[in-house]
């Protein structure tokens, strides 16, 4: 009897247990992720976005081939396309959303290198014996930052372009390069119109072009010519070699060299200087072979090289900048509420409770933009619009400053953008640009006379700023680098 | 009939809970307490559904065990059914705690404080849960189903 009675009891309440067991089931099911979902979050929210992060990621479909059926090809390779895709899709849900290009990664073809190296009277005092030998050691290190089975072209210029004759290990041990391409062409003068257009003639899609050169315009049958007329000839062929072509970004690299020989002014006498002089690394490509050589780490070492003492990006546009407000950081003030979605929007503000201010801040990535710290530091380059005027500081970020709570927020970012204001207005729009103009350092390092050793000699070029503000009138795209839009809800 | 109805009440209420816990733009787990570093964390690390679970798990969970595996006269006062209630509202958080900490030391983070903090919450979770549980499935208990409140 009693037996019966259980048993009619636990028919009775199957249903309710079966129900209860389905639902929690089914809770802790749909919870799931798939592991390489698991694995690409985990590489984001770590801010682990190496390469060697993504092979392990790779390794993770290659092991799996029949589980992750969608992330291989037909040949059984990994479709990095579709794992561009997945990274994309699964960076975008996070808070922030984060950007991963993996697509250099992927099969991309090595970029290839095409050296035009100067050999004119005033360059060969640069690699002299008892120098430094600062000049061949940048040429050598930007060949060698170029991967192992990069195709590489090494050319002479002064009054047209001469091929090399030797291998590229042979100009590598080269310790005497000028004596070397002795009678290459006609050293008495450079034609920069011609090397411009030839340069970007050749040029093909995935290739980088980089003229080594002290950069000062010494054309044929200048006798009598005024200096100024000359720079205005400089600036005009200069404008007119790039307008030719759009869609190419050049790079102008300075760094000082030991020189140590004759120098020939400009309309003056010869005279033998021994000291530091400047000289300059021109590099041209593609928008999207820069954008490769910016952001993919194996060319890490061409854009940031050792020894640069200034460098300058020509754009043709604005960029977009990769940034994320920082919810935890010390300078922050007042209290705000991220909104996730399109755009910055800081929800729900209040002024700290003393002051009756807001400050927050944000982590930029602005090294596609190739500026130097100088440049992006500096506030008085930068437009900040809004109601209640909010006023910016900037500061580079430094290894001290990531914490493990806040390494999501920081890795990969370069600056710390901080804005602070009154919150009066109950909705604001803040706008930061960085503006589109030639930075200080090209005007400090130009001169107009160089019939001396005195002065700035050492550390200025004869008409560098004409030359220069050519190239920029020609690639000047926008009024700014990059805009930020910020909008602030009470 | 009417039994089968709170049953289903109280699974979809159950559910929704879950479904607000997974979400973005609205999650349950942020009206309360906000800390953004940390809850974008919880998000990231997809913590929220975990945690929405093993609430669920505990609440469920214990509300089944009294009514079906204790299911005695000798417990079927209130105050039997409230120290239930209690041990629910004690152990999720707890389980929470530790899976929170564990996530967030194996991604080397550390967020104790506002851990704590966020736990506060699960109490009042779990035991909103064990009483949705309760009155869900209740009805089919031989000795308890009076409990809390006479049927």
């Amino acid at each position: 009897m009693k037996t019966r009675r259980l048993k009619m009891i636990n028919i009775r309440r199957l249903p309710a247990l079966l129900v209860c067991c389905a639902l929690l089931g089914g809770l802790l099911s749909c919870g799931g992720h798939g592991n390489l979902d698991k694995a690409v979050r985990s590489v984001l929210v770590s801010g682990d976005t190496t390469r060697a992060a993504y092979d392990s990621l790779c390794a993770l479909v290659t092991a799996n081939p029949d589980k992750y059926s969608d992330f291989v090809t037909a040949e059984g390779r990994v479709d990095h396309k579709k794992m561009y895709d997945l990274i994309e899709q699964i960076g975008s849900s996070l808070r922030p959303p984060m950007h991963w290009d993996t697509r250099p990664y992927g099969g991309v073809d090595n970029l290839s290198l095409t050296v035009y190296f100067e050999r004119s009277g005033s360059m060969v005092p640069y690699d002299s014996r008892g120098g430094g030998g600062q000049l061949k050691k940048a040429v050598n290190d930007l060949i060698n930052h170029f991967p192992a089975g990069s195709k590489v072209d090494i050319n002479i210029v002064n009054d047209g372009i001469y091929p090399y004759s030797h291998s590229v290990d042979e100009f590598l041990q080269d310790r005497d390069i000028y004596a070397s391409t002795a009678g290459t062409g006609d050293a008495s003068y450079t034609d920069f119109q011609l090397i411009f257009n030839k340069i970007l003639e050749a040029q093909r899609p995935g290739n980088v072009s980089v003229l080594v050169s002290d950069l000062i315009y010494s054309p044929k049958d200048t006798h009598g010519v005024s200096l100024d007329k000359i720079f205005n000839e400089e600036n005009s062929l200069a404008t007119r070699a790039f307008a030719q072509y759009k869609g190419k970004s050049v790079v102008v690299q300075q760094f000082m060299g030991d020189y140590s020989g004759k120098y020939y002014p400009y309309n003056g006498v010869p005279f033998d200087y021994n000291g530091k002089r400047p000289f300059y690394l021109v590099i041209i490509a593609d928008n999207d072979a820069m954008d490769q050589l910016a952001q993919d780490s194996r060319y890490s070492g061409v854009l940031d090289a050792n020894g640069v003492r200034n460098s300058y990006r020509f754009n043709q546009g604005s960029s977009e900048i990769d940034c994320r407000v920082l919810p935890e950081w010390k300078d922050n003030a007042g209290r705000f509420r991220v909104k996730h979605g399109d755009g910055i929007v800081l929800a729900k503000c209040d002024g700290d409770r003393q002051t009756g201010k807001l400050c927050f801040s944000l982590a930029a990535n602005l090294s596609g933009l190739l500026k130097d710290d100088a440049l992006l530091t500096d506030v008085a380059n930068y437009d900040v619009q809004s109601i209640d005027g909010y006023t910016l500081s900037i500061q580079p970020i430094e290894p001290g400053m990531v914490t493990a709570n806040n390494k999501e927020y920081l890795e990969g970012m370069t600056h710390i953008l901080t804005l602070v204001g009154d919150l009066k207005s109950p909705r604001d729009e803040v706008r930061i640009a960085l503006r589109n103009e030639l930075p200080a350092w090209i005007h400090e390092s130009s001169s107009s006379n160089d019939v001396s050793a005195g002065g700035s000699f050492a550390t200025t070029t004869l008409g560098l700023e004409q030359l220069l503000s050519g190239m920029f009138d020609a690639m000047k795209g926008g009024n700014n680098f990059f805009e930020i839009v910020i909008k602030l809800q009470k | 009939m009417k039994h089968l109805v709170y049953l289903l009440v109280g699974i979809g209420i159950t559910v929704l809970f879950f479904i607000l816990s997974c979400t973005d733009g609205f999650n349950i787990w942020e009206v309360m307490y906000f800390n953004q570093g940390y809850n974008d964390k919880m998000y990231n690390l997809s913590m929220y559904p975990v945690i929405a679970a093993i609430t669920i798990a505990v609440a469920w969970g214990g509300a089944a065990i009294y009514y079906y595996a204790i299911n005695s006269v000798k417990f079927d006062r209130w105050y039997h059914w409230l120290a239930v209630l209690g041990v629910v509202a004690v152990l999720a958080p707890v389980i929470c705690y530790i899976y929170n900490d564990t996530v967030f030391a194996d991604n080397g983070l550390m967020y104790v404080g506002e851990s704590i903090q966020f736990e506060m919450q699960t109490v009042l979770f779990a035991a909103l849960l064990y009483i949705i549980a309760s009155f869900s499935m209740r009805w089919w208990s031989s000795n308890c189903r009076h409990t809390p409140l006479p049927q």
